[in-house]
């Protein structure tokens, strides 16, 4: 007992011993500890999402074939589930309980045209814009005036009994215009890149045998073109604005006879009176023409691909509710696409902006090769579409050089915020950190950022995961990363928009999409996970294909190139 | 008073504890592999019976050709159970009369597979029903073919 009583004393006396020391300066250390703490607590954040989600991304069945993987799918559309196949959509005033159509391009469009609407039906705000983005000036149209354009030249083309119209563009509305109108008025819609040389240009129309050409005034040889395509019968012109006061129905001499030649600014503003601006009518459930996008591989070869309207409805959902709910795109939204609407990820990632209300801008130089800077300029998006390889030139040539010490200290501390799984806000250090690369840019509202890389497109332009935290960082938005091929409409695959995590060398590609599934043939024994790209699904152009490319399934069941 | 006074160093070692403690570097969430997913595998009558419950391996069946994985429903179709008769086995005939029986399994295994070409229009409806349920609850993780089917394994 004593002995008991007497280590307590000693222990006594030496606490008081010790707090006999207190001083000014232990004030200050314990004030100075205090308030770190309450630093700490008050700037405790949830991470966006639960890091579960992100260790385990997909779900993989339970049984696979020999010598392929298992399926693999999204964590939305479960194995023994339906893959998603179409846009829901309801007509207004439908019991909430009822399943929708499935909807077409046509669905789209006349959803963008009405505004967003509650579930009774009611208007709930404006319609979205399209603004079209020439250099630093952005021309604003409304979507009445592009239905009224889409209106007249679909009848122009019916009665030139048009069955497949060739559409090769600049990013325009003449083009948007043009893609709908096929569906309106039942021709099939071939989309060529506009950058190509008249002989394949020529050799593509051979194939796709197009009867109509939508091309840009000046930008072809018509007499070449004619040439070796007797199948075509018209050509419009789109004149650009500088150029509306040229005559351009001229017919050259050796055509002059079977190839009739109009212009599209002159049909709309002869024929705009006779036609409304109402969305034309239409029986639910008829079908729509396709819609053909040219593949270009790395080998320079050109494949048309033909997409059913099911492929695109179905890529367009996927891509949809690949998002979580508060990161969709809304009508408070502008969409600006700097790669090409000849691709099918910014063609699906704009009809989904379009199926949103959002508005979407678009640029005339896009393509998947074209300086970030530049091409964002004239706009405040806040959303961009683009594809790897101009992010990657971009990252290059601007963020990877900027490496003061203010920026690197602000780059350090968000880089810890992302790796608690948050998103830095457009707080003063993001203003610190984006005082060199990004000041240029009018890129204070973005918040997000969509790319692109193309399954066989050059590995130099694969995003490492580290570029990927410097968009993150520098930007100031969240960045979505998907995988495309030939013949899968949309995209394959894409990064969890809260996937924040910095992991070493290129980035995956997240899991696959709710409109498809993807498996993996050839594997080997000793590595069961890595093998050839097979995709299937409603978004895939007759349900299944293969890639000529190695794939693999990463520990968090995502999906990677070899 | 010194400032490296005993408190002052308790409280600055805190300090720096919970500074390193909130900087240290945090190794991404993982999470442990599921199990690895069965593969595919074309069985003939022999090799089905290997999976009939008793020891280490799940409890299969096979309905017209189609071998199901049944090892969650093993109080039912596993030792001991109910339809203990099916494990292993092709069970089309048995689940068509609704019986239990071992007549009703195919006695020979090296023999070509019961062709249920006498069935009545019920029991094959019968037969379809028990075969939609089985779609509906398990696994299908092969195929049973007769031995010296051209499709069936070599030994």
């Amino acid at each position: 007992m004593a002995s008991g009583n007497s280590i307590l004393v000693q222990l006594d006396n030496l606490v008081a011993e010790v707090f006999a020391d207190w001083s000014t300066s232990t004030t200050i250390i314990a004030g100075a500890l205090v308030s770190f703490l309450v630093f700490l607590f008050v700037n405790s954040k949830d991470p966006d999402i639960h890091p579960f989600l992100l260790a385990r991304q997909s779900t993989a069945f339970f049984v696979r074939q020999p010598g392929e993987t298992a399926g693999y799918r999204s964590l939305e559309t479960p194995h023994g589930f339906p893959l998603r196949a179409g846009l829901n959509v309801k007509e207004p005033g439908a019991p909430k309980w009822t399943s929708g159509r499935k909807g077409d391009l046509r669905d789209i469009w006349k959803t963008a045209v009405r505004g967003p609407v509650g579930d009774d039906g009611q208007s709930t705000g404006k319609a979205g814009k399209i603004y079209t983005v020439l250099g630093r000036k952005a021309i604003e149209h409304q979507l009445d005036q592009i239905t009224q354009e889409m209106n007249v030249i679909g009848k122009q083309l019916q009665s030139f009994k048009a069955k497949t119209v060739a559409v090769c563009l600049t990013d325009s509305v003449e083009h948007l215009a043009t893609i709908f109108a096929g569906a309106f008025y039942g021709f099939r819609t071939i989309i060529i890149p506009h950058n190509l040389e008249p002989n394949a240009l020529s050799t593509l129309l051979k194939k796709s045998e197009a009867d109509v050409l939508i091309a840009e005034a000046g930008a072809l040889d018509l007499s070449l073109v004619a040439k070796s395509n007797d199948q075509l019968s018209h050509v419009i012109w789109v004149a650009k604005l500088g150029s509306r006061h040229m005559d351009w129905n001229d017919v050259p001499a050796d055509v002059q006879g079977r190839l009739g030649v109009s212009v599209w600014h002159e049909l709309v503003d002869e024929k705009q009176d006779l036609e409304g601006l109402e969305v034309p009518s239409w029986e639910p459930n008829t079908p729509t023409p396709s819609v053909t996008t040219v593949w270009q591989s790395a080998s320079g070869e050109r494949e048309l691909i033909e997409y059913q309207p099911e492929n695109l409805v179905s890529a367009v959902a996927g891509l949809i509710y690949s998002m979580p709910r508060n990161q969709r795109f809304g009508s408070s939204d502008l969409v600006l696409s700097i790669d090409s609407l000849s691709r099918s990820y910014p063609l699906c990632q704009i009809m989904s902006a379009l199926f949103q209300n959002a508005s979407v801008a678009l640029n005339s130089v896009a393509g998947e090769g074209v300086d970030f800077a530049l091409a964002t300029v004239g706009v405040s998006p806040t959303v961009i579409i683009s594809s790897s390889s101009t992010m990657a030139n971009y990252h290059e040539k601007f963020m990877k050089p900027h490496s003061g010490v203010l920026s690197s200290l602000a780059r350090w501390v968000h880089s810890r915020k992302l790796d608690a799984g948050c998103m830095p806000s457009h707080g003063l250090l993001s203003q610190v950190a984006s005082i060199g690369p990004t000041a240029e840019l009018s890129l204070d509202k973005l918040r997000l950022l969509c790319v692109s890389h193309r399954f066989d497109a050059d590995p130099k332009g694969r995003l490492t995961s580290a570029q990927l935290t410097d968009l993150r960082i520098f930007t100031g938005a969240r960045v979505v990363y998907a995988l495309t091929g030939p013949r899968v409409a949309g995209a394959i695959s894409q990064t969890n928009v809260f996937d924040y995590r910095r992991l070493s060398g290129p980035s995956h590609f997240g899991p696959p999409l709710s409109s498809v599934e993807v498996l993996l043939t050839g594997v080997s024994e000793s590595n069961e996970l890595e093998g050839q790209l097979t995709v299937s699904g409603p978004a895939v152009v007759s349900g299944k294909t293969s890639l000529p490319v190695q794939a693999r399934i990463t520990d968090s069941n995502t999906l990677d190139l070899c | 008073m010194s400032i490296a006074s005993p408190i002052n160093l308790i409280l600055l070692s805190l300090f720096a504890v919970v500074i390193y403690l909130q900087f240290r570097p945090k190794a991404p969430v993982s999470l442990p592999k599921g199990p690895a997913p069965v593969v595919y595998r074309t069985f003939v009558p022999t090799t089905l019976l290997e999976f009939n419950g008793e020891g280490e391996r799940g409890v299969y069946l096979a309905v017209r050709g189609r071998v199901f994985d049944v090892t969650p429903g093993k109080n039912f179709y596993g030792p001991g159970g109910p339809y203990e008769n099916f494990a292993g086995r092709d069970a089309s005939r048995g689940l068509a009369f609704q019986s239990f029986d071992k007549e009703m399994l195919t006695e020979d295994l090296h023999g070509p597979l019961d062709d249920l070409k006498d069935l009545e229009p019920e029991q094959v409806e019968n037969l379809q029903s028990w075969e939609e349920r089985f779609l509906e609850k398990y696994l299908v993780v092969g195929k049973l073919v007769a031995e010296g089917d051209p499709e069936a394994p070599k030994s």
